[in-house]
């Protein structure tokens, strides 16, 4: 899996590559920690390149989603489509996930 | 039927039977669990494998007995039953560890979780989307099986020990086409 960050004005997007599988989803967990730590408020998950995600990897996104709804700051997931869309089906969570269509859209829906 | 799905717990049941099921034998590593799961995933008819779905299933429970069953022991193995058609996938997997205990409990969370979805009380959902035990670590999502008994929808049946477990799933019958000579 490769995380990669671009910035668009205060937003903050990071791309996800690969598979969020059970030996690495971590890393995305402690990459927005530590954007947590630099006082990052505004960030898009882009999962448009992930081909595989497991319990691990939306365990992640759980732990994710939860910490920066209690901080009270932004989250957007773009792009959960094909397997990726249908995993998180079967744990029910579409709706309490942050989703919405792609990056544009997200990074006009976080827009000030 | 009841749309609240659970896990059983019965070693009389059906999905035990392992008549005509392939079988392989597997040590406790963690670091491979993916490729255990892609031996077996290989024998499936491509018309089951929703791309990775079947896939990611599978390896949810061979992980759950090497992780939770094993406590990844390279001493202790894990068996694996398993058999596919076009019509219907079942998995049997079998560790060597004491069991799978808090399945009234994990029931029981389960339960609150889907009560939660129903009355989209997304505030108190948080409490409920990781099922966690004192044995739980950073990497466990804690949701594996919530899926489980969704995907699987011939059951996730536990034996009385709760050492083995049987899935199955049934795929829908693809219409009959006109074969053209």
């Amino acid at each position: 899996m490769e995380l990669k960050i671009r910035k668009s004005s205060d937003i903050y997007i990071i791309d996800v590559n690969g598979e969020m599988d059970l030996y690495n989803s971590y890393k995305l967990k402690e990459l927005v920690m530590k954007m947590l730590e630099k006082k990052i408020q505004k960030i898009v998950i882009n999962l448009e390149s992930v081909e595989y995600i497991d319990s691990s990897g939306i365990g992640a996104l759980i732990y994710i989603c939860s910490t920066i709804k209690k901080l009270g700051l932004k989250l957007l997931i773009t792009n959960v489509r094909g397997s990726v869309k249908k995993v998180i089906e079967l744990t029910k969570l579409m709706g309490y996930f942050p989703i919405t269509g792609n990056v544009i859209e997200a990074v006009r829906e976080l827009t000030d | 039927m009841s749309d609240i799905k659970s896990i059983l717990q019965e070693s009389q049941h059906p999905l035990f039977s392992r008549e005509s099921m392939f079988s392989k034998e597997f040590p406790s590593d963690y670091r491979q669990i993916r490729y255990f799961t892609l031996m077996i995933v290989q024998k499936a008819p491509p018309e089951i494998k929703e791309i990775n779905l079947l896939e990611q299933q599978i390896s949810e429970i061979i992980k759950n007995a090497v992780k939770h069953g094993n406590h990844s022991d390279p001493q202790k193995k894990i068996r694996v039953w398993y058999s596919f058609s076009t019509e219907e996938a079942r998995l049997i997997v079998e560790d060597e560890g004491d069991g799978f205990t808090a399945i009234d409990e994990w029931n029981a969370f389960n339960k609150e979780r889907l009560a939660c979805l129903a009355q989209e009380d997304y505030i108190k959902l948080a409490d409920y989307v990781s099922y966690r035990t004192e044995k739980s670590d950073d990497n466990d999502g804690g949701n594996a099986m919530f899926a489980a008994v969704e995907y699987w929808n011939e059951g996730v049946v536990f034996d009385d020990k709760g050492s083995c477990v049987a899935v199955g799933k049934r795929f829908p019958k693809k219409r009959p086409g006109i074969e053209l000579s």
